[in-house]
């Protein structure tokens, strides 16, 4: 199954702040059908409390989600940001990454969608994927790029 | 024939990020003669989860505070690829230890 969707790759996303982010491209997925009008609260709540930054080499991104129960059709939102915006980091809230990419994700059920979350989790540990990824500037490229490693 | 040992992997929804980490795991650590049976929880599930018993390591991608007797290993390093052989090496170095 599909989870990369032209209607869910955005580019030059302005924000302030992460609950920006999470507000704005969460909009996005819920506007397309693909999760419950609960899921951006959820998401917004649950970044505060366990967040989900990440600094990889070569790029600082985040990976808002929540459970399974506010999704409607699982797939990943891919957005970069117009400016970098702090996240706090998954494995240590005290350390700050200056995410520039965001995939949100919309998993409604984890044990299914693992080649989802496999193929994510391979462009976070592919130099040659973010180096794609970084150099993407319009939608059309950013698209390209998403589809071809997250299939 | 593998040896069976289970692994607690936390994350903050118990779900998503978990999964990732657990898959790697079970992939892994397989190579190294462990069938890896491997439970995803919150850090909130995790005293539940662990009550359960017979865990040989935590594997946290989130934070997780609180004292279970089994040994925590920091597996961030799954997903971002940096420092990921750390995180098998340590998980070997556990695993290892119990034979």
């Amino acid at each position: 199954m599909a989870n990369i969707h032209e209607e869910l790759i955005l580019v030059d996303v302005e924000a302030e702040n992460y609950e920006e982010v999470i507000r704005k491209v969460g909009k996005t997925l819920f506007d397309n059908g693909y999760v419950k009008d609960t899921y951006i609260d959820a998401v917004v709540g649950r970044e505060a409390e366990f967040p989900t930054g990440l600094h990889l080499d070569g790029i600082d991104i985040a990976m808002p989600h929540t459970a399974g129960v506010h999704v409607n059709i699982p797939a990943v939102c891919v957005a970069k940001l117009a400016k970098p915006v702090v996240f706090s980091h998954m494995g240590d809230p005290d350390t700050k990454v200056d995410a520039t990419l965001i995939f949100m994700m919309a998993i409604k059920n984890p044990d299914e969608q693992i080649d989802t979350l496999q193929a994510v989790m391979g462009v976070f540990t592919n130099k040659e994927a973010i180096a794609e990824l970084n150099a993407a500037k319009t939608k059309d490229e950013l698209f390209s790029v998403a589809k071809k490693y997250i299939k | 024939m593998a040896k069976h040992v289970k692994i607690a992997c936390v994350c903050g929804s118990g779900t998503v990020s978990s999964s990732m980490a657990a898959a790697k795991l079970r992939d892994k650590l397989k190579e190294h003669g462990y069938d890896v049976e491997a439970v995803e929880c919150s850090p909130i599930s995790a005293s539940t989860t662990l009550g359960a018993g017979g865990f040989s390591l935590i594997a946290c991608v989130s934070p997780l505070n609180e004292d279970f007797g089994v040994p925590k290993v920091n597996a961030v390093g799954l997903l971002t690829g940096m420092g990921e052989d750390k995180v098998y090496e340590e998980c070997l170095k556990i695993l290892d230890a119990e034979k």
